[in-house]
């Protein structure tokens, strides 16, 4: 799976957390769920555990932590998918 | 520093589900999981810790200028239940911070402060409220730019400052 379909799957997943259709609509690689999307902290862990589900992998803490941008859940998507 | 944080229930229980497999074990520690479960209002818990989280890591934040998803990091502990208020303690990566935090009308409100501020004085203040450039809230009064926490969910908005 490459970026942009990454990027496409990502954006199906926070789509019910985000209150701003057209901000989930443009969203890229820099965008930050807290400061562009207005995702509550909460919300946060639930894609978290979408993410989890949907491409069968396991995020632990450490990886967790750095998981504010879409760059930074690409990053860890793809790390894990790789190692599969 | 000073930091604050409000869980409207009605809003949680549209917004979360906090049974959802998985969902405590990425946010609390297996003592405070311990806690929840011992609980006589399991979910009432869930949002008390979950603000004592949310209020002590924007102190943590503001002290350290670190973002970061660090649920299990921000360790709760309740010390004292009274009719009035939960008053507890935080610790995240060797800083300490002191929590208040009171149950009214469905919204619970979570005040924490570093622990070496522990006992000064906090208030719900009103007025405009400002963000700087590292997007911290603060506003004025005579004249004067102080920093408060600002805090909003569901119906529920509250800002507060060190009187």
């Amino acid at each position: 799976m490459n970026r942009p379909q990454l990027i496409e799957k990502l954006k199906v997943i926070v789509t019910p957390y985000a209150n701003n259709a057209q901000a989930v609509e443009a969203l890229e690689e820099d965008t930050d769920f807290i400061k562009d999307l207005n995702i509550n902290s909460a919300n946060l862990v639930d894609i978290v555990l979408d993410i989890e589900e949907q491409f069968n992998i396991i995020i632990d803490n450490a990886d967790m932590e750095r998981m504010l941008t879409v760059r930074a859940s690409l990053d860890i998507i793809e790390t894990k998918l790789a190692t599969k | 520093m000073i930091g604050n944080d409000v869980v409207d229930i009605a809003a949680s229980r549209i917004e979360s589900n906090w049974k959802r497999k998985g969902f405590l074990e990425k946010i609390f520690t297996t003592q405070e999981q311990e806690l929840i479960k011992r609980a006589s209002n399991p979910e009432l818990y869930v949002w008390i810790l979950w603000s004592m989280k949310e209020a002590a890591y924007k102190v943590y934040n503001r002290e350290t200028g670190i973002r970061a998803v660090i649920p299990h990091e921000l360790a709760c502990k309740v010390d004292v239940v009274s009719q009035q208020a939960y008053k507890g303690t935080v610790t995240c990566r060797g800083g300490e911070y002191c929590t208040t935090t009171t149950v009214t009308n469905g919204v619970i409100h979570t005040i924490a402060v570093c622990n070496f501020l522990k006992g000064k004085k906090v208030t719900e203040v009103s007025g405009d409220v400002f963000k700087d450039a590292n997007g911290w809230p603060y506003i004025y009064r005579s004249g004067l730019k102080i920093p408060v926490s600002k805090s909003n969910h569901g119906k529920s908005t509250k800002v507060v400052a060190f009187q």
